[in-house]
């Protein structure tokens, strides 16, 4: 496959699959029982009346083609309209919010890998420490412990009983618990890859060949668990742009995943179908990157 | 020519001299410190005309003609006297003097009729709409009255007022929808992230000398999340809490627990726009409210607090009729009666189901649990707030049990009851044009006694008709950490009015127990 049709394939797919979340999202957000008018009508007193002209101003009431396609053409040059319930500018309350999903996603992710490495590496190095028995720990962890839990746990003890944190606008906290369980889920296919590695037949010879273990671990063992490293990390870091709603709500983070929630429960479609798509995009940006890693350090996937 | 009613004017104006907010004293000015944290409802709109329910954090900007004192009553507020006269077709309000806007500039007549033209021909929506076009004509004979001349008596009209809020038509977005307003409250329009905070910083030209003593307020506008946990932690001074936290609160020895004064009510009610069989039988529908266990339901709703009527209102409330209350069939379950009634009705439950609809409330399974005790097929559907909303608008159900909660005039109660009213969904749909003709008559009679007595009649059709079974009361919970001083919830959500709130509040030293 030449390089440029090896580059335009994967775009035109992305770009697929970006379009196809963006109709599923649209007949999905349809299908939900009530509109933003339902919302205001019921915190307020409208009569019918009112609640008909209000959806005549807003354009709820069109049908389902006519709405996508008023809002294509727009969303095609980045203009996301305002959101009905607060009369903003959708695409204000998304960059408002993004810089914290950004911060706490970046932050868990960053500080989980680095732990999964770290604890990988030294149960490889030291065999007989405690250290592989931790790795079984931390993904255990991470499978049986509901990050929600721990949240509520950490706010007990570190802003109730000690006084240390703020619960509200606390970014550090949160970070850590996803990034204790996002380790939870890297450390065991990492060490169970390292292991691997460490019996494949280029190490033996490295090892026969005398070299350093040193040596033999930085460049032979950990190379061929980048490619595992890798899809790890892109499948973990996509889950964390959504993903990190139980904490944004518990410790009061404004960011996309409280966005979206609030506008689901506002039926706020237009600042719902932009979270969609602004989602949507940045796991299949995620994926893609990670698919171009891949291909840099793994030779194999371009025979 | 105006005809002064003096008894109701000479009480009045004695009331506005009461109510002058305290701070109206001279006092010397104390530095603002301090930002109060707090979190009860949310914001939905920088437009303070638009709103349809964000009642617990515009005051903070802006504020009204009138306000809610603590006891429910009308007291004067930008306006310092009104009166009412031509048998309650003309209202003249004073305003007050000294009130400045937000951007420096004086509020007078003319500023305040804009805000009325504005309600009257540019809002569509809003909590207010409806009744501003009540009036006919909006006068400014003067800088500092304004004369509302309304089509019929209005009795609701003065504590409507409470919520029309005055803003400066310098307001950026007046034309439209106002994205920043300049107000007259105690607090400037900071920075709203909407579903997030909403922070507001003193206004240091507020015409209550020495108010506010705070330099900020902000208020957490997170729709979901358990706010106690931030009041145990001391990152918010005041917040509304479930009834299921207030054991853990009640331990805490820097948190006190308050209550709105008015209340929410619970009630039951049977699908009056489209009833359908065996539910359009009377006899059928008293058997469901023989099943009802009113106190047992209270009970579980809000432990010992909970108050059992089959009333809108609280005893204490002006409107609130004894005598109908202490002849309440229902006050205690029968189910006796109940299985009787049904039979009598040739109605064998067993081979009934009944759709049953609410909101996602757990309160609403003991109703559903008390009802299926008859032997009735009870399938109950818990939706969320706008799935629910939109169910019930369908009128394709049976029984629905939802609540509602305080308001500032009973009036905002009963038009929910009128076959053309705001928002019927959650009582069935009434449509009864005798029913209407009787609120109606009462919204007509200036008097409050009389009006309270035509209120009651038009209340009786309501209980005969059977169109739904009020289970009882409990008021809403406000918890306030130690520090927060001058603070009692008032009335309704409302965060400011002219005798209390966040305008009187200081923050103490944080201790720690």
């Amino acid at each position: 496959m030449s390089g440029a049709l090896g580059l335009a394939l994967p775009t035109l797919r992305a770009l697929g699959l970006v379009a196809a979340i963006t109709v599923l999202a649209f007949l999905c957000i349809g299908a939900v029982p009530g509109d933003v008018v339902d919302v205001l009508a019921l915190q307020g007193d409208l009569t019918a009346d009112q609640q008909a002209a209000l959806r005549e101003e807003m354009g709820v009431g069109r049908p389902l083609h006519e709405r996508f396609l008023a809002w294509l053409g727009p969303a095609l040059r980045g203009e996301f309209g305002q959101s009905l319930r607060f009369g903003l500018p959708v695409s204000e309350l998304m960059w408002n919010a993004l810089p914290t999903t950004l911060k706490l996603a970046g932050l868990s992710f960053g500080i989980g890998l680095l732990l999964a490495f770290v604890v990988a590496v030294g149960a490889i190095a030291r065999p007989r420490s405690a250290l592989p028995a931790l790795v079984q720990a931390v993904n255990i962890w991470s499978v049986a412990v509901p990050t929600f839990c721990v949240g509520i746990a950490a706010i007990l003890v570190f802003s109730i009983w000690l006084g240390w944190l703020p619960v509200i606008g606390n970014l550090w906290v949160p970070a850590l618990i996803l990034a204790i369980d996002r380790a939870g889920e890297l450390v065991k296919p990492l060490y169970d890859e390292l292991k691997e590695q460490q019996g494949a037949p280029h190490v033996r010879a490295a090892r026969a060949k005398g070299l350093s273990a040193w040596r033999i671990g930085v460049v032979h063992v950990l190379p061929g668990a980048v490619p595992v490293l890798l899809a790890l990390s892109s499948v973990g870091l996509a889950g964390l742009l959504g993903g990190s709603l139980t904490m944004e709500v518990l410790f009061g983070l404004p960011g996309i995943g409280s966005l979206t929630l609030n506008a689901v429960h506002g039926r706020d479609w237009p600042l719902l179908q932009a979270v969609v798509v602004l989602l949507a995009t940045g796991v299949v940006l995620i994926n893609a990157l990670a698919d171009l890693l891949h291909r840099l350090v793994d030779p194999r996937p371009r025979r | 020519m105006m005809i002064p009613d003096l008894s109701r004017r000479g009480l009045l104006l004695g009331g506005a001299a009461l109510a002058a907010p305290r701070g109206a004293l001279a006092q010397p000015a104390a530095p603002r410190s301090g930002t109060l944290k707090i979190s009860t409802l949310g914001l939905d709109t920088a437009d303070p005309h638009r709103h349809t329910g964000s009642i617990a954090v515009q005051q903070a900007y802006v504020e009204g003609l009138t306000s809610i004192a603590a006891d429910g009553s009308v007291e004067p507020f930008l306006a310092e006297a009104f009166e009412t006269t031509h048998g309650g077709r003309v209202i003249t309000l004073r305003l007050r003097e000294g009130v400045r806007f937000h951007d420096g500039s004086a509020m007078t007549s003319a500023e305040v009729l804009a805000n009325f033209e504005r309600y009257r021909t540019r809002i569509r929506g809003g909590m207010l709409a409806e009744p501003m076009r009540q009036a006919e004509a909006v006068e400014a004979p003067d800088a500092r009255t304004i004369v509302v001349r309304l089509k019929d008596p209005y009795a609701p009209f003065l504590h409507l007022c409470s919520e029309f809020w005055v803003v400066s038509p310098n307001s950026p977005g007046w034309d439209a929808t106002i994205t920043r307003p300049i107000g007259t409250g105690p607090f400037t329009f900071g920075t709203w992230v909407p579903n997030a905070r909403f922070h507001a910083p003193a206004f240091e030209q507020y015409w209550q000398p020495g108010k506010p003593q705070l330099a900020a307020v902000e208020f957490d506008l997170r729709e979901s999340g358990d706010p106690s946990l931030a009041l145990r932690a001391g990152d918010l001074h005041i917040a509304s809490v479930g009834r299921d936290r207030l054991t853990t609160l009640s331990r805490d020895p820097n948190i006190r627990i308050g209550k709105l004064k008015d209340i929410q009510w619970f009630f039951v009610a049977f699908n009056n726009r489209n009833p359908r069989a065996p539910f359009d039988d009377i006899r059928v529908r008293r058997a469901v409210a023989h099943a009802l266990d009113k106190p047992g339901f209270m009970r579980f709703v809000a432990g010992t607090d909970g108050i059992v009527t089959n009333q809108m209102v609280i005893p204490g409330n002006a409107n609130f009729d004894r005598a109908l209350h202490e002849a309440d069939p229902y006050a205690r379950p029968d189910m006796d009666r109940a299985r009787a009634l049904l039979r009598e009705a040739g109605v064998d439950p067993a081979r009934i189901r009944v759709e049953m609809i609410s909101w996602q409330n757990s309160y609403a399974q003991v109703a559903a649990q008390m009802v299926s005790r008859l032997g009735f097929q009870v399938n109950h559907v818990p939706l969320d707030d706008i799935g629910a909303q939109r169910r019930a608008g369908q009128y394709d159900w049976d029984l629905a049990v939802f609540s509602s909660g305080p308001r500032p005039d009973v009036f905002l109660r009963y038009v929910r009851l009128m076959s053309n009213g705001p928002n019927p969904v959650l009582w069935g749909g009434i449509q009864d044009a005798e029913l209407d003709a009787m609120i109606r008559a009462a919204v007509a009679e200036p008097d409050q006694a009389r009006r309270a007595a035509l209120y009651n009649t038009a209340y009786r059709r309501v209980l005969e008709r059977h169109y739904f079974v009020v289970l009882g009361h409990s008021q809403n919970l406000i918890a306030q950490r130690a520090e927060v001083q001058g603070w009692d919830p008032g009335f309704t959500w409302s965060p400011h009015w002219a005798s209390g709130g966040i305008a009187q509040v200081s923050l103490g030293s944080r201790a720690r127990g």
